[in-house]
């Protein structure tokens, strides 16, 4: 890897179960392609699906972005949606708003943004009611 | 969904009684039908059973084989991120071939079983060493 930082961003549409993933799974070959360990990569992937399904679940658009550089690799995600509240008890394992809907696929556990938190070194989250969210997740190279 | 939807709950081979399986004992172990599986010697490090995938996503390690009863593409995403080794479907449930496909597209080994989560589960426990004797199941820190 060169010193320059590498920049990737991916569009997010909210609703659209089919395609949800997909941006998380290009994160983690790009990460893969450069060679990153395996460990890290599982847990950039596991932080970045989380937030891409949160995104999908509850916003109406929004984009990741992944930055590499030789230190680390960051990822800023930024939606236009809903907002969160109450980020303090977002973040509490089980706390979910999740519909019937959503949890039939598998998600809505109250598990996203903990995850997140669990698989990253740096986590800034930032809300807006009726405005969006945004989530800076950084995870250490080294 | 499941009555055990949810729980999370693991058996892994790091109890230090149990080592790892494969594939193909995997499959035994469960009746299970191969949807697609182009080999079954690569080894398994564990059992995760849930239907919720956040819960997967936090409990599974790489290596695990994921026992569900939700049967949908997110469950192979899912697999696919948590570099999981293989997905089980259990309940008998139709695997839509959308699924199968992106299993294959996603190099994800993928099996159906008529057991139910709770068998499928209790199944492949033993098959980890658990039981009274065994490490144990236990939800991973």
């Amino acid at each position: 890897m060169t010193d320059a930082e590498f920049v990737r961003a991916y569009d997010i549409v909210g609703a659209d179960f089919t395609n949800a993933g997909r941006a998380s799974t290009g994160i983690k070959e790009t990460l893969k392609n450069m060679g990153l360990a395996s460990a890290l990569i599982r847990r950039v992937a596991i932080a970045a699906y989380e937030a891409e399904m949160n995104m999908v679940m509850y916003a109406r658009r929004g984009t990741m972005t992944l930055h590499v550089t030789p230190n680390d690799v960051t990822i800023d995600v930024r939606d236009e949606g809903p907002g969160i509240p109450d980020i303090t008890l977002a973040m509490q394992e089980g706390y979910s708003t999740a519909t019937p809907e959503m949890r039939e696929m598998g998600f809505g556990a109250g598990m996203g943004l903990p995850n997140i938190r669990r698989n990253t070194d740096e986590m800034v989250i930032t809300s807006e009611v009726n405005q969006g969210t945004a989530i800076v997740m950084t995870v250490h190279v080294s | 969904m499941s009555g055990t939807a949810g729980t999370g709950m693991t058996s892994g081979a790091g109890g230090g009684t149990a080592g790892a399986r494969s594939l193909a004992e995997v499959r035994a172990a469960v009746n299970g039908v191969a949807l697609w599986c182009p080999d079954d010697a690569p080894a398994v490090t564990g059992v995760v059973a849930a239907d919720l995938m956040s819960d997967v996503l936090v409990d599974a390690r790489p290596g695990y084989v994921l026992v569900t009863g939700l049967v949908n593409v997110q469950v192979i995403r899912t697999a696919a991120i948590a570099d999981l080794a293989a997905v089980v479907f259990a309940r008998g449930k139709t695997v839509p071939a959308d699924v199968v496909d992106l299993a294959r597209q996603m190099n994800v080994p993928v099996f159906a079983s008529h057991d139910s989560l709770f068998e499928a589960a209790g199944r492949l426990y033993a098959v980890f060493g658990g039981g009274p004797a065994g490490p144990g199941m236990r939800r991973q820190a």
